[in-house]
């Protein structure tokens, strides 16, 4: 049996396919409405999803952290360690790590000089990423020094750097940019060796999550801060991850919106095309009523036409799509292949389906029409 | 003994058209039997197609009644009046209204095409083998003469084994000599088939090959 005689075996199917054989221009232009449709939905959803994954990893483990520095309001230059004291009450068994922070001049081997960034801490192996050499739990000599400035100044593991008239042995080297929003130090150095410096000039809490991130910046807001005042200054990226994430909500909701308008419009374009379609073959349907072609079967041959349409508007526009997908992925998230993961997927299907349904419910109106036209009065005209 | 196949009793068909009231038909009795061919005659605007309309179970009559094989059929839904149509009326139209995307077998089958039936596509063969078209059977109406085309028109009308068929106006489209042809056709078949036909015109050539003639005028039955 081939294929046509397959196609026939539902004579709907088979009538609706001749028919817009007929007028292909037609056809295929109406087909264009629903592909540019199903594509907006379907581009537009997936980008929106390959901003969010590409937003997302970009905050990264950020989101864990909370970031406490003395507030406008409070009494004195630093967070003093009293108040670390009540901010480990807090944060229960997120890592309180208290940093004092500086600068100064390192010496090269040749003699050159180079301004660099100082903190002073304990829990250096939470915030830093060592790339060569140790890095101790808790850094209570020696020094860390990030690659970049050790290439630069020709340092290596062992040399020596001085710090306030004490010399520090280099332990290890690491990645810059670590310890919170705004990088970090070139230089890191035992909380001791910036001692005359009475307060912390900044808290980094380590939560083992967002929300548990989240929780501990607003217990750490309502223990110091009373109404307005501004004791402690609390970042957290949670809050700002949870903005991020709605904003990109929004975005996707808005680019959906954008992109269902244009399914709308579609439809519309299909709704017109099927009515004039059926008032132009108004008197060949009434010769098929006439010759007793059932009411049902002219609205399922009708209904089938709107069908093809959206089938295959939906599947050329859904093809469309994954190409669009693929680039926005590559682009924005880095990885193309990542469009095939369900998040973005759906939206494909989330397109075809709308282009189906929305050419269906097109049809519906003129089916029930020429379905529902008296034969004499169809076949008089 | 012939059967009545179609009655019409007292039929009145009223159009509205705007404000007036147009009177189609005014009281029509009428009867066609199987294996006869009756031409219904009268000028344009007697009610000829209306009358066909009637017979065809195409329109509801505004009195009278409307008897098919003995059954009363004048209160019958469109849906059971698109039944029996389905299975026992044939229809040939002036216009021959082929549909243009099929070819003539696929034309001939339409009136079936929804039943699940697996000889269709043999009995649309042999019946266009019996109008003389064995060798168009996969050509489209646009690729056919007007004879030709109501020639398939009519095997159309015969796929269903109709006890009844329609023509209304059959050679109105077609000159003198196919017009000939086909109420040959038309003749031969009512013999072959055992069916009633009944044709309506306003030309005088249908006169000759009918059995019994039906005269129009202005929507009565003359004599
Ligand atoms: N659907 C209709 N609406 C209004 N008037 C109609 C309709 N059908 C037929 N008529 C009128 O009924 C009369 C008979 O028409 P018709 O049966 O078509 O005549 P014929 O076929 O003999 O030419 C005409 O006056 C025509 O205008
Ligand atoms: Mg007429």
């Amino acid at each position: 049996m081939s294929i046509r005689d397959l196609l026939w075996q539902l004579p709907s199917v088979g009538m609706a396919w001749r028919n817009l054989g007929r007028s292909r221009v037609r056809t295929a232009l109406a087909t264009l409405g629903i592909i540019i449709g199903v594509v907006a939905i379907a581009s537009l959803g997936m980008a929106g999803v390959a901003i969010q994954q590409q937003a997302t990893s970009n905050l990264g483990g950020i989101a864990d952290e909370v970031t406490i520095r003395s507030g406008t309001d409070s009494t004195t230059d630093g967070v003093t360690q009293e108040q670390v004291d009540r901010i480990r009450d807090v944060a229960g068994d997120a890592t309180v790590i208290p940093e004092k922070t500086n600068s100064t001049t390192l010496t090269a081997r040749d003699g050159s000089e180079r301004f660099v960034s100082v903190t002073g801490l304990t829990r250096a192996s939470t915030l830093y990423e060592v790339s060569s050499g140790d890095n101790p739990d808790r850094l209570r000599s020696g020094a860390l020094l990030t690659n970049s400035t050790a290439r630069q100044l020709g340092l290596e593991i062992g040399d020596p750097v001085e710090y306030d008239g004490q010399l520090y042995r280099i332990r290890g080297l690491i990645e810059s940019g670590g310890g919170g929003f705004g990088g970090g130090s070139e230089l890191v150095l035992p909380l001791s060796a910036l001692r005359d410096q009475n307060y912390y000039d900044s808290v980094t809490i380590v939560a083992s999550d967002g929300d548990e991130a989240q929780r501990i910046s607003d217990a750490v807001e309502t223990r110091f801060n009373e109404g307005d005042e501004e004791i402690l200054s609390v970042t957290s990226f949670a809050s700002i991850q949870e903005n991020v994430g709605s904003f990109l909500d929004t975005l996707n909701l808005a680019l959906l919106g954008i992109g269902s308008i244009s399914l709308i419009v579609a439809s519309v374009a299909i709704l017109n095309v099927m009515l004039m379609s059926t008032i132009e073959r108004r008197g060949e349907i009434g010769v098929l009523r006439a010759v007793g072609i059932r009411r049902g079967e002219v609205l399922r041959m009708i209904l089938a036409e709107a069908a093809f349409l959206g089938i295959i508007g939906g599947f050329v526009g859904a093809a469309l799509s994954l190409g669009v997908g693929l680039v926005a992925f590559e682009v924005l998230a880095g990885d193309a292949t990542l469009v095939f993961g369900w998040a973005s997927v759906r939206y494909l299907l989330l397109g075809f389906g709308f282009a189906v349904v929305a050419s269906l419910l097109s049809g519906l109106y003129p089916a029930w029409k020429a379905a529902n036209d008296p034969p004499v009065e169809a076949l008089r005209s | 003994m012939s059967t009545s196949v179609i009655e019409l009793d007292g039929v009145v068909k009223r159009y509205q058209s705007g404000e007036e009231t147009i009177e189609a038909l005014k009281g029509v009795d009428f009867t066609a039997n199987r294996g006869e061919m009756v031409t219904v005659i009268g000028p344009s605007g007697s009610g000829k197609s209306t009358m066909l309309n009637m017979i065809g179970l195409l329109d509801t009559p505004s009195e009278g009644s409307v008897h098919l094989d003995g059954r009363d059929v004048t209160d019958f839904s469109e849906d059971e009046l698109t039944e029996e149509r389905r299975s026992g009326i044939g229809f040939v139209f002036q216009a021959f209204h082929l549909l243009p995307m099929l070819t003539a077998t696929e034309n001939v089958e339409l009136p079936s095409m929804w039943d699940t039936d697996v000889d269709r596509r043999d009995r649309a063969i042999d019946l266009l083998g019996r109008v003389g078209l064995s060798d168009r059977l996969s050509h489209t109406p646009d690729q056919l003469s007007g004879g030709q085309q109501q020639r398939v028109a009519i095997a159309r009308a015969l796929i269903n084994e109709p006890d009844i068929l329609l023509a209304d106006e059959p050679t109105g489209n077609l000159d003198q000599d196919t017009g000939a042809t086909i109420l040959d056709e038309l003749t031969r078949l009512k013999e072959e088939e055992d069916i009633a036909i009944v044709a309506v015109t306003h030309d005088e050539q249908l006169v000759e090959y009918a059995d019994r003639e039906v005269n129009l005028v202005d929507g009565e039955i003359g004599e």
